[in-house]
């Protein structure tokens, strides 16, 4: 079974979202949690059975889907793509199991099963077409629950939302065909093995292209400024759930699939273009920050936070070091935790209170002081305390890239100044100062329903910050690879110099050991 | 002594979630007891650490486990207890554990009362890791969790805008000095390859001047924010919208001199770098003075002692900047005991006063609080540098140094501002301890404070009384790390003169103080006298401005901008451009519908535009075809 286990975390939730159509309305609610706790509990175990010595791919399936074109379902699993799909099934379970009294729940339920499905698929495909169409389905469920759960402009948010990262993806698509295309020339049989890519060098010029097709498709979906407009409106009609799984991982893919295809692959064009990317990345760090402070509904406030957040993401991988890369995969694990909370936490009050606006609050933290807390822990991680997850990979992306850039580091390093601007302001009107507003004067403290999700976000937020070593190891070893494959791959003296050359140092280390012996 | 040494650190973390255990509960007693007497415990370890140092052991090092690991980068949480480590957890160990018997009664009637004592109890916690850590990474920790638990405590009465107000500013101003401090530590890893303190220092001698001119600079900035320096000094003045516990152990004992203690443990660095040194000496004896002035007009009490606590910082700064790193870290320590007592002599008057802060309000306490005047008194002639209490030994020692460095000009301005010292402590003491009752105009009914109060107080002022004793004690030790020079006048009749000469000029301020304010003359301000018309009473009163300043100049501006980002750039021109290339897709799909309407006679209308079309563009083609030659030449002939 373990040999399968990617596909059964595919599949799995799948097929029980079939099922979930037969099953009684009233008992729906059970069945859901039962299945994505099995999900996590197999998403744990891919953990637990995952070799963390080991840099390459584990757990490989391949089955033949269009021999002729070289079009094979291909999963497997790293370091980079572990800890996202556990995180995945972790915010599907407690997702479902603290969801609000809804309106056709049974439906609720039934795509957060499909969006789970789609999701384990991207980040475990490792065959390009395998990937695009995961990455596509991705859409339709969040389509799904902005449309018909959102809030009043739900319909054009939803649809800008399909649109907009369907462009970019398209234009993924055909670098996609291109690079298969390229693979045809240079070996004489078709491929779209993810795997295989990474053994072609390219000449620069293509790459270049190439980049910026795929570059498009991501951008849009990390979204990188200025491709961001379209996440405040899916975050801001979007229901608690579907902002908080948005957040969490759906912004992933785009950060992701940098690190999956764009650098390995890429890895001349990468260098050209790191520094544009961290212009662009400064850009969303300092701007969003500052456009977050100017907000007046919480909810937009931490929307644009995660772009801001992101832009750090961007900024880690383009250090194209293992510090910087390592960084920003750790980050994402801990941005998709505190992002999630922060949009879990902004739910609470809304159930509550129905409207976002922080004007209508003030004073909370004497009628809610549990919320208060869990809602300041938070806040703390997000503008990354030391201890909290996100220090460490917000930490780990500025160091990365301060060998590339000190000035650029220095203003990307704002961002531990602008993102504590925005959020003590907000977390100041909300919950500083006297009850001034009669209605919020008898606001019951958070429920256990909630705290089941708050609880266990808030020790791994801790855990996680005093001893990411169990996460960051694994992390470390396939980003080492990445590296050093980038480093061979490269043809121009620049990216040989950009990108360290991890091999010396094995080199040294070999020989000392043998002079020991 | 690994087993003191997790004591020592650890006790504080236990009695701050013991205290937060109660967090939501009402107050009891044993929620400000559990973690005092932890405090106690943490006390009594380091000072078997000391005991153990000074009798010559080797110092303590541990490594608990890895934090952060990833490339070549290796962070353990690794504490150390070597000579300089041990004082400063002796200062904040015994500081603190005075301070939180203290406030067991001073938040008496507080409801905050179980929350209160988790922070304070996790602010000790997080400066024992700042001080033990044997790495930047962890003085990271401990510098950003001070942080944290400074926002938390003087946010502490949340209700109150003001104070949570100058919680977010204290936050805000630290970050931007913390950005130094990270450039600095990034700084410090792509040189020497390691964050660890020795492996570090050990690289750095064989590192250009440049890159070492910036790590100094870029780690000192990171001090100008916790230590409160010019121009990141205004938090630290409303930051006294804390409660009194939290201003004597924070904000003058042991957080705002973390940025001496950087200076200090970095001492390999600033020695490579004596350039950098002199400016933070300058910058030192420039805060010095400024914030002594600004403590002369001061009518808010504690402010006038926060001012005072920025002013000593500077000439902790003067001693550090010119290599005295012994002579900074001892005046470090002597300040944190008189300066803490001073803080919960103020507390217990405001207490009485019923939360008065303006001195010219009081008058004549002395006689209904003997204890707190006495130790009021001493404190602040401890402050001014009277022998033979600590400030003498500790603040007169910096003049020398600034004096046989051959820095006149800093010597002149630190000799001046300890007759500004001297006479704004005083101003204050007379204010509120001498003269007319001036409260009874208010109504108020003063009181002692609880006598174990007093009592907790009472080893701080043994120790501003005789801390300058140990001098050559302390010297012997730390300069086991530190270096190891003596500052010696060395004439000796220059020697008398100076030092004579300063006692007198120091005793003089006290005298004029005490002639201005001790009389029965004394009234309420009420803004028409002449003094408080002039234009310098005005400046200073209004802290030269610059709080008004930053207001209107960084604070206004940067909200504006941000709403213009929002309402004008994000909105009408990211988002409009995207909006608008949808809506031309979406126009011409509207606009050429009416071509598949189903209208037979429009569609044969469309078919003959389309033939036409197409047969044009087949003679165009046709003729290009045919004419090729000729084309190109008349192209080449218009140079394309």
């Amino acid at each position: 079974m373990i040999d399968h286990i990617l596909s059964i975390l595919i599949f799995f939730p799948a097929l029980a979202a079939m099922l979930g159509f037969i099953i009684h309305k009233d008992s729906i609610r059970a069945y859901g949690v039962a299945v994505a706790t099995i999900e996590f509990a197999l998403s744990l175990w891919l953990w637990f059975a995952f070799d963390s010595n080991a840099s390459g791919m584990q757990f490989m399936e391949q089955l033949p889907l269009v021999p002729a074109f070289g079009i094979n379902y291909i999963l497997g699993v790293d370091g980079i793509s572990l800890f996202i799909i556990i995180l995945a099934s972790f915010f599907t379970m407690i997702g479902i199991a603290s969801l609000t009294d809804t309106k056709n729940e049974k439906n609720m339920i039934v795509t957060l099963l499909f969006l789970q499905m789609t999701m384990a698929g991207v980040f475990s495909a490792l065959d390009a077409i395998v990937f695009y169409v995961f990455w596509e389905l991705s859409l339709v469920p969040m389509l799904y629950i902005i449309g018909a759960w959102g809030g009043p402009l739900r319909i054009y948010a939803s649809v800008k939302f399909f649109l907009y990262t369907f462009a970019g993806s398209l234009v993924m698509l055909v670098g996609m065909l291109f690079m298969a295309y390229l693979y045809y020339q240079a070996t004489g049989a078709w491929s779209f093995s993810i795997l295989e890519w990474y053994r072609l060098i390219l000449p620069e010029s293509f790459q270049l292209w190439l980049f910026v097709a795929f570059f498009i498709g991501f951008a849009i979906k990390v979204p990188m400024f200025p491709f961001h407009t379209w996440l405040p409106y899916a975050h801001g009609q979007a229901p608690t759930i579907g902002s908080v799984i948005l957040a969490a991982i759906l912004l992933k893919m785009g950060t992701y699939a940098f690190i999956r295809f764009s650098l390995p692959m890429f890895p001349d064009a990468s260098v050209f273009f790191m520094f544009p990317i961290a212009v662009l990345a400064i850009i969303m760090v300092i701007y969003t920050a500052m456009v977050a402070y100017a907000q007046e509904d919480i909810k937009q406030v931490v929307a644009y936070s995660s772009v801001s957040h992101m832009g750090i993401i961007i900024l880690g991988t383009f250090a194209l070091n293992v510090e910087g890369i390592s960084g920003s995969i750790f980050l994402m694990i801990g941005h998709g935790l505190v992002s999630g909370a922060l949009f879990l936490l902004v739910g609470v009050i809304y159930d509550r209170r129905h409207t976002k606006m922080m004007s209508e609050f003030g004073g909370l933290a004497h009628v809610m002081p549990r919320y208060a807390t869990i809602f300041g822990l938070m806040l703390m991680a997000s503008v990354g305390l030391p201890l909290t997850v996100n220090f460490v990979g917000e930490f780990l992306s500025l160091l990365g890239f301060y060998k590339q850039s000190h000035i650029l580091t220095l203003l990307a390093g704002t961002a531990i100044i602008v993102g504590a601007i925005y959020m003590l302001a907000a977390y100041k009107k909300m919950f500083f100062g006297t009850v001034t507003n009669e209605k919020n004067a008898n606001l019951k403290d958070v429920n256990r329903r909630e705290l089941l999700a708050l609880i266990p976000l808030s020790i791994i937020t801790i855990w996680l910050g005093i001893y990411p070593k169990p996460v960051l190891d694994p992390i470390n070893n396939s980003v080492e690879s990445i590296v050093q494959l980038m480093h061979d791959k490269s043809t121009t003296s620049e990216a040989k110099s950009r990108i360290p050359n991890l091999v010396k140092n094995v080199e040294t280390a070999k020989t000392s050991e043998q002079g020991a012996h | 002594m690994e087993l003191y040494l997790y004591l020592a650190l650890f006790s504080p973390l236990a009695g701050s979630l013991f205290a937060g255990l109660f967090g939501a509960s009402p107050r009891t007693k044993i929620a400000g007891l559990v973690p005092s007497l932890l405090l106690f415990v943490s006390f009594v370890s380091s000072t078997i650490l000391l005991v153990y140092i000074l009798s010559g052991g080797a110092k303590v090092h541990v490594e608990m486990m890895t934090w952060m690991a990833t490339g070549d980068l290796y962070i353990p949480f690794g504490f150390v207890v070597d000579q300089v480590s041990v004082t400063m957890m002796m200062v904040v160990s015994l500081v603190s554990t005075v301070v939180h018997f203290y406030s067991i009664g001073y938040m008496d009637h507080d409801k905050g009362f179980n929350r209160f004592f988790s922070y304070l109890s996790a602010f000790v916690f997080s400066m024992m890791i700042l001080v033990m850590s044997d790495n930047f990474a962890g003085l990271f920790i401990g510098w950003e969790g001070v942080g944290l638990c400074s926002w938390l405590l003087i946010g502490f009465w949340y209700h109150k805008e003001s104070a949570t107000w100058a919680a977010n500013e204290a936050f805000i101003m630290n970050r931007i000095a913390d950005l130094g401090m990270l450039i600095g530590i990034f700084l410090i890893y792509w040189n020497t390859g390691s964050l660890q303190y020795d492996q570090a220092f050990a690289a750095m001698n064989g590192l250009d001047k440049e890159v070492l001119t910036w790590m100094g600079i870029f780690l000192f900035i990171g001090a100008m924010g916790k230590s409160a320096q010019f121009p990141l000094h205004t938090w630290l003045a409303d930051a006294m919208e804390g409660p009194t516990p939290v201003s004597a152990l924070i904000h003058a004992a042991t957080m705002v001199t973390a940025g001496v203690y950087l200076v200090v443990r970095a001492n390999p660095l600033y020695d490579l770098i004596p350039h950098v040194g002199l400016f933070i000496a300058s910058l030192g004896a420039f805060v010095a003075l400024f914030a002594a002035s600004m403590a002369l007009v001061n009518r808010d009490m504690k402010r006038i002692i926060a001012y005072s606590t920025l002013s000593q910082l500077g000439y902790m700064f003067v001693a550090a900047g010119l290599g005295a790193y012994w002579v900074a870290l001892f005046h470090l320590m002597a300040h944190a005991f008189f300066k803490a007592l001073l803080f919960l002599g103020a507390g217990n008057v405001m207490h009485a006063m019923h939360d008065e802060l303006d001195p010219f309000k009081m008058g004549g306490l002395r006689k209904v609080m003997k204890g707190t005047f006495v130790m009021m008194t001493l404190a602040s002639v401890a402050l001014a540098g009277i022998y033979p209490f600590a400030g003498f030994f500790s603040k007169d020692l910096i003049l020398e140094v600034g004096f046989v460095e051959h820095h006149y000009i800093i010597y002149t301005v630190l000799l001046f501002t300890a007759g500004l010292t001297a006479f704004y402590s005083f101003r204050l003491v007379a204010l509120i301890f001498h003269g007319e009752e001036r409260y009874k105009l208010f109504g108020i009914h003063p009181h002692e404070a609880y006598k174990f109060m007093l009592v907790a107080m009472s080893p701080l002022l043994l120790l501003a009384i005789i801390a300058g004793s140990f001098k050559m004690t302390y010297f012997e030790m730390v300069t086991a790390v530190l270096p190891a020079t003596e500052y010696h006048v060395h004439s000796a009749i220059t020697y008398w003169i100076m030092t004579i000469g300063t006692q007198l000029f120091v005793i003089l301020a006290i005298a004029f103080a005490y002639k201005k304010y001790a009389n029965n003359k004394v009234k309420v301000p009420d803004g028409t006298s002449k003094m408080e018309n002039r234009l310098c009473y005005k400046v200073l009163s209004n802290q030269y401005y610059i709080p008004y300043i930053y207001e209107e100049y960084l604070a206004k501006p940067y909200k504006e901008l941000s709403t213009l980002f929002w309402k004008q750039i994000d909105m009408k021109v990211v988002d409009a451009t995207v909006d608008g290339i949808a809506g031309i897709i979406y126009s011409s799909g509207e606009k050429t519908r009416v071509m598949q309407s189903g209208n037979l006679s429009t569609m044969l209308k469309w078919m003959v535009a389309g033939t036409i079309g197409l047969l044009s563009l087949a003679v165009v083609f046709g003729l290009a075809a045919r004419y090729s030659g000729e084309i190109k030449t008349i192209l080449s002939g218009l140079g394309v």
